[in-house]
């Protein structure tokens, strides 16, 4: 039996379909994924300010340990969501002291609000005032929260665009430490 | 032969039009044209579908203003793209880079064009060959007989 152009047609259309369906039931969340950035494997940017306690951080000083590099502000949902899991993290490392956390603010906070957001939520880890968004252009921040996690070297390792969770950060620490030891 | 050749000049203008519309910068530009035209040839980062000069994002502004201080530094248009290139990577150009393979974005459209209208002179010029053909008695059967068999078509 001879099939019509509309049943080829028909059948066409439905691969297509289907092929989205398959494509989007396979993605990963767009909640928290590692995302690519042409910093990856790179020396991180330099990441140097004022904080909120009236200290100056620059990042190079901090070689030797993890950096969790994370771009916040106080008015972002997600940020406020993850702010828990980043205080978990930095508390499980602070009797080691091999990873640490390092905030920089996205967008133009005022201070109070900063340092409230910071009373209420926890965590006393630096945060890096960059009122021209300048760090955020060196790091190629696409949205926030975003958060870069840089190796003992000061080299990137990831990039994390969403939310993040101390299990998150824990698992490309170790991951990148595997990676590291196998280079060696 | 009299039509081809207003066809072939109105080409050759059209071309050239095209390339000089293309490649010629102008006269020496201030450096908030300049600031301008980069702006406008990035895509904000935030946001979707807008360019950094169009958007209103912190983001957006915060590249144009150090669009404006990396002109006044001394750096070319090239430099500053590529250096938002080197920290968003490729997609934060609007324009495809005309170089290397990514230069086929420019190039296979005009070469798709000109297989289209290629193809499309070859077909009417064959289509006009077959026009001009005789009428032989074989072919007026086959008309007869098709016209018979529709007129005892039951209705």
């Amino acid at each position: 039996m001879r099939r019509g152009v509309g049943f080829w047609s028909a059948i066409a259309i439905g691969l297509v379909l289907a092929g989205f369906v398959w494509l989007l039931a396979t993605r990963d969340s767009s909640r928290s994924r590692l995302a690519d950035s042409p910093l990856l494997g790179k020396p991180a940017p330099v990441l140097a300010g004022d904080t909120l306690a009236g200290e100056s951080f620059e990042l190079e000083t901090r070689s030797g340990r993890w950096v969790v590099v994370n771009f916040f502000a106080t008015w972002c949902v997600p940020c406020v969501r993850e702010h828990p899991e980043l205080v978990r993290f930095s508390q499980r490392h602070l009797a080691e002291g091999d990873a640490e956390v390092v905030s920089v603010q996205f967008d133009r906070n005022d201070e109070d609000r900063l340092r409230r957001f910071f009373e209420r939520n926890g965590g006393d880890w630096p945060v890096v005032a960059d009122p021209e968004g300048r760090i955020a252009l060196d790091y190629g921040v696409t949205g926030i929260p975003e958060s870069f996690l840089v190796d003992p070297d000061g080299f990137v390792v990831s990039k994390i665009v969403g939310g993040v969770s101390a299990d998150q950060l824990d698992a490309l620490v170790a991951a990148a430490e595997e990676q590291r030891e196998a280079a060696s | 032969m009299r039509r081809w050749g207003a066809w072939a000049v109105m080409a050759i203008v059209v071309t050239g039009a095209l390339v000089y519309g293309t490649v010629d910068e102008g006269s020496a530009r201030t450096t908030e044209d300049r600031a301008r035209s980069i702006a406008a040839s990035l895509r904000c980062p935030t946001c979707r579908s807008q360019s950094v000069l169009e958007s209103d994002s912190t983001q957006a502004q915060a590249i144009r203003t150090d669009i404006v201080r990396r002109l006044q530094a001394g750096q070319t248009e090239g430099e500053i793209t590529g250096y938002y290139v080197s920290r968003f990577g490729e997609q934060i150009r609007l324009r495809p880079d005309s170089g290397g393979v990514a230069g086929l974005v420019w190039v296979l459209p005009v070469v798709a064009l000109v297989i289209a209208v290629a193809g499309l002179g070859f077909a009417f010029r064959r289509w006009r060959v077959q026009a001009g053909r005789e009428v032989t008695d074989a072919d007026r059967l086959l008309v007869e007989r098709a016209r018979g068999r529709w007129r005892r078509r039951p209705t």
